[in-house]
């Protein structure tokens, strides 16, 4: 029997699926599974108290607003410098393949490498930061940048633009090179400001790449776990814990199986309604 | 406006643009040369103050150290396997779904494609718990066989999608007229399709290699014993311990960063076409 060519794509995506469904379904069920499920056994089959639990339970609050500040601010600062270097780097400039290459490089390396840098260059004592600002007298005393609870956040947050923004800087340059330059050339003739060209020209030419560079970057900084282990392990306290350190801890260090399930899915659960905009754009194109 | 006021105001604008520039490139650059420098350095100096900028007696003790006092071979080589074999693996099946979704149009096929794009945004801690139970009931906990298919998770929905936006640009007039010819459709896909993306492959496999070499959290979750633990793992184990000692780390840290750098630095086109293909299409 030969199988008709409009059918054949089944050997094609099949694998793939299969696949997916069986490295990715069964843990996903498990976890549903593990987040309904009585710490005791012998009680009632299944339990919504790990729901319940996790409104009471403040350093979920703490670490839920914690998460929120960090991707918020990740994503907003890694738009704004993204924007700029890629503004920068799509005008004539020689050498800008070096410069590229530059700025790519903290994204390249190891989130944990990225981590231990920058917990090096922020000691107080010894690390690099503190020493130059104090020579430029921009201060007259170390800062404590991962230790003094008013800043551990913001000194994350600090690092991750190092380490995200050229991924969004990348993206976006990419969605500036496909931009026609006549449509630049007809706005120079007809006088418009640099501003004008910006907002009717650059931002509208560029508001896929957008999108997609927000949706990706949005749920690359909730997952982000390498960077903030290796520098803080979310303290001092629970200061800068997040949700991804906090399920972490919750499973491998409290062995809390049932209540760790339960914040992972109310996390993914956040994660895809947030990223459903995104899925249905790109889906409905194709 | 007087010329000479726009020539003036051009050269200002320039001199921003141009500042602007190096400051951040500084910005990305300097980490890296202090983490060369401490490197270089003896522990008694790294813990000077004020800290020395270009170490006042550089040595490699550190980059032998790390070999020799460390395990850094064994972590190496666990890195450079279950990277590679995740790589190459989640490209194959990534290449054969994308020519799937790119060549044939279907029922439900904008569910799948939905479904793939979903499964990117999974995070990690809802996966390992679960992984971490399973390996250890089928004996694949500790193993590098078990990391590579945990990673396959986060590898094969990227490389699929890579994949799909290679394979778009290849005309379909080829596989019509390859079909004419008697050519079957695994034939065309092994013997036309993937010669032609073997550049578009090559970016997948580069990118999934630096997914799975970067990762920490699955590595931490599903490995434990010193002869399966990853670079990345080695170099987090050693901030955790009681003394830090900054110069072997900062050796371990640029070592263990260095494939990616590299890798990087000769592909970096291929990967830029790779990324802007599959994340970001048309």
């Amino acid at each position: 029997m030969r199988i008709k060519d409009r059918h054949m794509w089944i050997f094609f995506v099949l694998p793939g699926v299969l696949l997916l469904i069986l490295v990715l379904g069964f843990p996903v069920i498990t976890s549903v599974l593990y987040s309904v499920k009585p710490e005791q056994a012998g009680d009632a089959s299944y339990t919504f108290s790990h729901y319940s639990n996790l409104l009471k339970d403040p350093f979920f609050k703490t670490t839920f607003w914690n998460t929120g500040i960090f991707v918020f601010l990740s994503v907003g600062t890694h738009m704004i410098l993204g924007l700029a270097v890629a503004m920068v780097l799509n005008s004539a400039l020689p050498a800008k393949p070096l410069f590229r290459l530059i700025a790519l490089l903290p994204w390249v390396i190891p989130d944990v490498v990225a981590g231990i840098i920058w917990k090096w260059m922020l000691d107080p004592i010894y690390g690099a930061l503190n020493d130059v600002l104090l020579k430029v007298g921009l201060i007259n005393a170390p800062i404590e940048w991962l230790s003094n609870p008013k800043l551990a956040l913001l000194s994350v947050i600090l690092v991750n633009l190092w380490r995200g923004f050229p991924f969004v800087m990348l993206i976006l340059l990419a969605g500036l090179q496909a931009i026609p330059k006549d449509l630049y050339e007809a706005a120079a003739i007809d006088g418009a400001s640099k501003l004008k060209t910006f907002f009717h020209i650059t931002i509208p030419g560029l508001r896929k790449m957008i999108v997609v560079a927000l949706a990706l970057d949005i749920v690359w900084e909730v997952r982000r776990f390498g960077l903030i282990q290796a520098m803080t392990q979310g303290g001092p306290g629970v200061l800068t814990e997040v949700l991804s350190t906090y399920t972490y801890k919750q499973y491998f260090q409290f062995f809390r199986f049932e209540y760790a399930s339960a914040i992972s899915v109310v996390l993914t659960v956040t994660l895809l309604l947030v990223s459903l905009p995104y899925i249905w754009m790109i889906s409905q194109e194709e | 406006m007087k010329p000479s006021t726009l020539i003036a105001k051009k050269g200002l604008y320039q001199t921003v643009i141009w500042v602007f520039l190096i400051t951040v490139c500084v910005y990305c650059l300097f980490p890296f040369v202090w983490m060369l420098s401490t490197s270089l350095k003896t522990e008694a100096e790294a813990f000077r103050i004020p800290p020395t900028w270009i170490p006042l007696q550089a040595t490699i003790d550190s980059y032998i150290g790390i070999w020799v006092r460390k395990n850094f071979g064994i972590y190496f080589f666990n890195s450079t396997v279950i990277s590679l074999a995740t790589a190459v693996l989640s490209t194959f099946f990534g290449a054969l779904a994308g020519y799937g979704f790119s060549r044939f149009l279907f029922k439900g096929r904008r569910f799948l494609i939905g479904f793939f794009l979903a499964t990117q945004m999974l995070p990690g801690v809802l996966l390992v718990g679960p992984y971490f139970k399973i390996l250890s009931r089928v004996g694949l906990y500790d193993t590098r066989s078990g990391l590579i298919i945990a990673f396959l998770t986060i590898c094969l929905p990227f490389s699929t999608w890579m994949m799909k936006g290679f394979i778009d640009k290849v005309p379909d007039e080829l596989d019509q007229s390859a079909m004419v010819d008697g050519c079957s459709r695994m034939g065309i896909f092994f013997k036309i399709i993937l010669p032609i993306v073997a550049p578009g492959m090559v970016a997948t496999i580069l990118f999934a290699f630096l997914l799975a070499w970067g990762d920490l959290l699955w590595a931490l979750c599903l490995t434990s014993s010193e002869p399966m633990i990853t670079v990345t793992l080695g170099i987090a184990r050693t901030v955790g311990e009681f003394r830090i000692i900054w110069p072997m780390l900062m050796a371990g840290s640029l070592v263990g960063g260095m494939p990616a750098i590299i890798l990087y630095v000769f592909l970096q086109r291929l990967l830029v076409q790779g990324l802007t293909a599959g994340a970001v299409k048309g």
